[in-house]
């Protein structure tokens, strides 16, 4: 193989010398496979969706993840399989069942999403009976329609998952079941052969790094300077398998910085030591965002608004550093220095996050407000864990987004609240003292004023959901 | 009733002007635009710009031939920036090079010096300036003055509706193509081929013939590629023409956002009288428009506003005058509803208000105004086949408010932070456009000698589905499976002098032309059938289902035989035909006449439930009975009518459109605004069709593209009934789009919202 860059697009093997950062999505476009669209160049329309493919050694298949081709450098695609709507599109003139149903329920007007409905839908039935999947309408999350409204592909996306029983078809047999029912076409179904033959390296990171920058999902990246990271100098640590993966040792918890939003989500560890964790994942970006960044990305990006910068700052988490040769351990709530800054030297990236497991009787929670619910940047985001012994708060650890240069842990608030029982008193006496650790700013995301009170209103949710026994209102939320 | 279309979008096979292969060679532009609001430019450097490798020209003003001015109605909009800038996002220089990326770096080089000026951005304080870009219009009827007497109640309050960016998922964007003999050929993603083809023309001082103007299909329009599809495409007509090369640009994401104008916002003032029943026996509304920095289509969209200012209501004394105010934003324009929307909130807003202060049903008033048959509009046009009641009627059969009232009141009593509400939103909305003159549309139906069929219209197909009506209407006419039908792309070549492509008149103008083009060839092959078939009695004939009937017995004479006989036969199988709207007029002068041909009704009941702990809410369903006619396509209809409601319903809730006071846009990402996504889908919508035949429309049909956007008006409401409910006061303002912030902000100015002491 000749290229520095080799993965299957659709049928074709494509083994070529390509700038490393180039995005995905310009790649396919110059290679006319034009089904594939710009719509925002954000990750924010799903028009450009595609699926990654690659080989899981635990299940020994393919698994695809739906992703945004605009904000993937090539790099990342390397060994895996990309599908693009034209690699799902059969032979002659058919319809697949998904683009049937489109068609009969008018799920499609001006055309230009359409597409990336196709692909993402086509993720999930590809997963579904395996991955915890969530609904069909969760898997359109990332994909927004200006025309319809959205109905007609609601109708359209039940109306398929309701018409094939993918969940018995769960081990090897499930390609095969895909394809007979012509979800997906025939190919796919060497698809594991050939990317088993594909010559990637796993490059382990080295200690030559200088001065370059580390990349690892993107997400944000190729949001914010696309044409910078096309004349940079890059670190990608997508090839490094040190990198991956979530595991328990003794009293930790250690989460590898590659580590997916949907991975840790839906992780069995996260969610035996953190009950209902995954039920925050729909308000985290979206399901193609999600399959992409990684947890490394989003605490180093230092966005003061990363929603799982927020949910690690309450988990009390330690970072844990590298420059290949020494590691150091920060905590998490002393990682952030001012905006978009960290402790993290130029030649240092994030090898993982460990957590101290938990113990006792404690719970978390996680509230998010943004101008749309779903697929949004928070206004303000906060998330809790707190320990109880009886009615007294043993240990609580808050953070907020959304409300200072950097992501916040709101160590006062905390310690007032250490050894208090849970009262109205206390919590309004405690969100005093919030008020005072934080320093929103007026911007798209609503005044610094909203932002103040919504902080305040966010964290009385955290108790009256999870402690409504303390509360007359006790209500469902 | 297939539509075509679908199939090639559902394979990814649909092209759009990002996707069609250009030659090699093809030379990408970039637009510089003023990063200031307003000023006076006091240099522009271009040199290094100029001298990065790639870069092969930028053309400013100077380089214009013809004129340098685009503007529609009235011509106060340059192309590229003179003396003055007067929004940021103005377009000044268009940077052309061999890259897209040498192009957008180069533009990054480029220096400008301006002189900061005063910013304008709210349409008040234009007016308190006398910045009005035309003189007020005021429409009225009876006599407001005399008729506060009669009043029992008098209402008087102020509203404001916000902008709304149409975020069609296609950018916009062209090529342009120099062409033998001087010409040029434009591929443009325009609602409005021939305006592109006019402006290009006065741009670069040619005749109009030797501008072809080609559009295969709009990734989404809404409005927003009416008239603002033209300055890209005649920037790159000006630049092909320049460099005798072909010229691509297509605008990114960002910069469509911040150089593009929005659904105008208003602030309105209201005056409402009743009787003490409910019966409203005057109104006068002050709308207050934010044009923007320029004319653009807003005049005409003000108009709009004060032709449904009354929404579907009977009120026998109207007052309503609109200032087209001049701010120093991105023009704005037309989008879905035209106005139309901006003029029904205010009125709703008044009802509302009227009815809390009461004691009244908001529904009640409504129901108790609805226009009858041969009520006048305050233009004079009498309201006939009207709907309204018919509607209302239908809607409170199927939905049964006072269940809804019964079981939202019990919801609101057994929970504290929750709350539900719910809102009617009666609409009517005139089809035609308002501008007499533009309701004309032409067709051109060849028959092919193997018996297959093409069109070519004036009709831009943007997912509306106007190819599949006027596929359909084809189809009917000579009774041809639609298989054998292709529509082409829209192009100024066959179909010349066209409208754009709006109004929701789109379907009912090129259907009509193509039914007149199909009848002329009709009547053409049916003398022929006769001659086939040795008869005399040319009213026996009749072509069913591809096959040849005489006297109701088939024959054995099929389609596509008739076809190559009557071409053997030298007889045109091509026909071109012209349609103009009939019985329309309307005097300018008094503004009195019958501007429609016909109007569209609906009901609709809206309900929702609101988080009072995070501010926040979810609307829980849409239902409707909405008056389609005889729909030529029911799929089509349907999702026109959904996909306009959740429009609808993102303009009144968190679609916000945000600018500084320096003017600059802050909401301009997909990141930063916010449009309807999967989950904002109500789990509910039903829409119903009212089933009523309509004799001005094609086959009895009705436009549908505008009118169901203003359903979306009563989510508002729906929402400020919910914060009724847990606040206990009704003093929320009247201020769209309701967003979470407005929302939280004003529940915990009410009281401590929760664990307060109580």
């Amino acid at each position: 193989m000749s290229g520095n860059i080799n993965f299957i697009l659709n049928k074709e093997l494509i083994s070529a010398d390509l700038n490393p950062a180039t995005v995905l999505l310009d790649f396919i476009r110059n290679k006319k496979l034009t089904g594939t669209k710009e719509g925002c160049k954000e990750g924010d329309c799903g028009a450009c969706t595609v699926l990654t493919g690659e080989i899981n050694s635990d299940r020994d298949e393919v698994i695809y993840s739906a992703v945004n081709s605009c904000l993937i450098p090539v790099q990342n695609v390397n060994g895996k399989h990309v599908v693009t709507i034209e690699g799902l599109n059969l032979p002659g003139k058919e319809l697949n069942p998904i683009q049937q149903e489109f068609v009969n329920e008018g799920a499609s007007q001006c055309g230009f999403c359409t597409p990336g409905f196709i692909v993402s839908l086509t993720g999930y039935f590809l997963n579904k009976g395996i991955l915890n999947s969530g609904n069909v309408i969760d898997s359109l999350d990332g994909n927004i329609c200006r025309c319809t409204g959205h109905n007609s592909i609601i109708r359209a996306a039940k109306k398929i998952s309701d018409k094939f029983d993918f969940a018995v078809h769960s081990n090897g047999t499930r390609y095969k079941f895909l394809s007979e029912n012509k979800i997906i076409p025939e190919y796919f179904l060497n698809i594991k052969d050939r990317l088993s033959k594909l010559n990637t390296f796993d490059i382990k990171v080295s200690s030559d790094s200088g001065k370059k920058s580390f990349v690892s999902g993107g997400t944000d990246l190729f949001v914010q300077r696309p044409d910078e990271m096309l004349n940079s100098e890059i670190i990608f640590l997508c090839n490094d398998s040190t990198l991956k993966g979530i595991f328990l040792n003794k009293d930790v918890c250690t989460i590898g910085s590659l580590s997916t939003v949907t991975e840790i989500l839906e992780s069995g560890i996260m969610n035996d030591l953190y009950p209902g964790i995954i039920n925050f994942a729909g308000l985290f970006g979206s399901t193609p965002i999600r399959n992409s960044a990684t947890l490394g990305g989003n605490i180093n990006n230092a966005s003061p608004i990363g929603d799982m910068t927020a949910l690690f700052l309450a988990l009390d988490s330690n970072v844990i550093l590298s420059d290949s040769e020494n590691k150091r351990t920060i905590p998490l709530k002393n990682y952030y220095r001012s905006y978009k800054t960290t402790e993290r030297k130029p030649d240092e990236y994030m090898e993982c996050l460990n957590i101290k497991l938990p113990e006792g009787n404690y719970y978390i929670n996680f509230e998010k407000v943004s101008k749309r619910t779903y697929l949004d940047i928070a206004s303000v985001n906060t998330a809790i864990l707190i320990f109880m012994e009886k009615d007294v708060i043993k240990e609580i650890h808050l953070s907020a987004g959304g409300v200072a240069p950097v992501p916040l842990y709101l160590a006062e608030t905390c310690e007032f609240l250490k050894d208090k029982k849970i009262s109205r008193e206390n919590i309004n006496k405690a969100l005093e003292i919030t008020q005072s650790e934080i320093s929103p700013i007026s911007d798209a995301r609503g005044s610094s004023d909203y932002k103040r009170m919504l902080l305040n209103g966010l964290i009385k949710t955290h108790f009256i959901k999870l402690f409504p026994e303390y509360f007359s209102e006790g209500v469902e939320l | 009733m297939k539509n075509y279309d679908i199939i090639n979008h559902v394979r990814g096979e649909s092209l759009f002007i990002d996707d069609i292969n250009i030659p090699d060679g093809t030379l990408y532009a970039t637009v510089f635009y003023s990063p200031l609001a307003h000023g006076k430019i006091l240099n522009l450097n271009l040199n290094e710009a100029l001298s990065l490798p790639g870069v092969k020209e930028i053309i400013t003003y100077k380089d214009i031939p013809g004129e340098n001015q685009i503007g529609g109605i009235i011509f106060d909009e340059p192309l590229l920036a003179e003396e003055h800038v007067h929004f940021i996002g103005m377009p000044v220089a268009l940077v052309i090079a061999d890259n897209e990326l040498t192009a957008r770096n180069a533009a990054k080089k480029i220096k400008i010096e301006i002189e900061p000026y005063p910013v304008i951005t709210d349409p008040r304080e234009a007016f308190k300036k006398g910045d009005l870009i035309v003189p007020p219009e005021t429409f009225s009827c009876g006599n407001t003055e005399n008729a506060w007497d009669e009043c029992d109640i008098i209402i008087e309050g102020e509203c404001d509706s916000g902008g709304q960016e149409h975020l069609y998922l296609e950018t916009q964007g062209a090529i342009a193509f120099p062409s033998e003999g001087g010409g040029l050929k434009i591929i443009s993603s325009t609602q409005g081929p021939t305006t592109v083809q006019r402006v290009a023309a006065k741009v670069l001082a040619m005749p109009m013939n030797k501008i072809e103007v080609e559009v295969l299909r709009l990734g989404g329009g809404f409005g927003g590629k009416e008239d603002q599809a033209t300055p890209w495409a005649v920037l790159t007509a000006l630049a092909a023409m320049k460099l005798n090369s072909p010229v691509k640009l297509i605008l990114p994401r960002h910069d469509d956002m911040v150089m593009t104008g929005k659904r105008n916002p208003y602030s309105s003032d209201f005056k409402i009288g009743l009787k003490k029943d409910g019966k409203i026996i005057a109104y006068e509304a002050s709308f207050y428009q934010n044009a923007g920095a320029s004319a653009d289509l807003s005049t005409a969209i003000l108009d709009r506003t004060l032709f449904h200012c009354t929404n579907s209501y009977f009120i026998p004394n109207v007052k309503a005058t609109g200032y087209c105010c001049k701010t120093n934003l991105a023009p704005n324009t037309a989008f879905r509803g035209f106005g139309g929307p901006q003029g029904k909130f205010v009125i709703e807003c008044a009802i509302h208000k009227a009815a809390e202060c009461m004691g009244l049903l908001p529904s009640g008033i409504q129901k108790m105004n609805l226009l009858k048959e041969g009520d006048k509009f305050p233009y004079g046009q009498k309201a006939l086949h009207a709907q309204a009641i018919n509607s209302w009627k239908a809607a409170e059969e199927s939905f049964k408010p006072d269940e809804i009232r019964d079981r939202i009141n019990k919801f609101n009593s057994e929970n504290k932070y929750f709350k539900k509400g719910f809102a009617f939103m009666p609409i009517c909305f005139g089809i035609a456009f308002t501008n007499t003159k533009m309701n004309q549309a032409n067709a051109l139906i060849n028959i092919y000698s193997d018996g297959s069929v093409s069109f070519s219209t004036a009709a831009v197909e943007m997912g509306q589905g106007v190819n599949a009506k006027i596929r359909e209407v084809v189809s009917r006419v000579f009774s041809v499976s639609q298989e054998k039908i292709k529509n082409e792309s829209t192009n100024t070549t066959r179909s010349a002098n066209t409208s754009p492509t709006a109004a929701s008149s789109g379907a009912d103008l090129n259907c009509n032309a193509a039914y007149k083009a199909c009848k002329i060839i009709l009547d053409r092959i049916k003398h022929s059938a006769l001659e086939e078939l040795n008869k005399s009695d040319i009213d026996k004939i009749e072509i069913r289902d591809e096959t040849v009937y005489y006297n109701d017995i088939r024959t054995n004479l099929e389609w596509c035989v008739l076809i190559e006989r009557t071409f053997h036969k030298r007889i045109s199988l091509s026909a071109h035909a012209h349609y103009s709207t009939p019985e329309i007029f309307f005097d300018k002068s008094i503004n009195k006449g019958t501007p429609f041909r016909y109007h569209v009704y609906g009901t609709s009941v809206i309900e929702v439930t609101v988080d009072c702990l995070r501010g926040i809410y979810k609307i829980d369903s849409v239902r409707a009975v909405h008056d389609f006619g005889e729909s030529l396509n029911p799929v089509i209809d349907l999702g026109q009518a959904e996909g306009a409601i959740i429009q609808g319903l993102g303009w009144m809730t968190i679609e916000e459109v945000v600018h500084n006071k320096d003017g600059k846009l802050l909401s301009d990402l997909l990141s930063t605004y916010k449009v309807p996504d999967i989950h904002f889908s109500p789990e509910e919508m039903e829409i119903k069709f009212l089933g009523i035949p309509n004799p001005a429309g094609i086959f009895n049909s009705k436009a549908i593209g505008e009118p169901p956007l203003m359903y979306g008006i009563g989510a508002y409401f729906a929402i400020r009934n919910a914060l009724m409910e847990f606040t206990g006061s009704n003093d929320f303002p009247y201020s769209a789009p309701i967003t979470p912030e407005k929302v939280f902000l004003y529940l915990n100015s009410k009281k401590a919202v929760f664990l307060s002491d109580e």
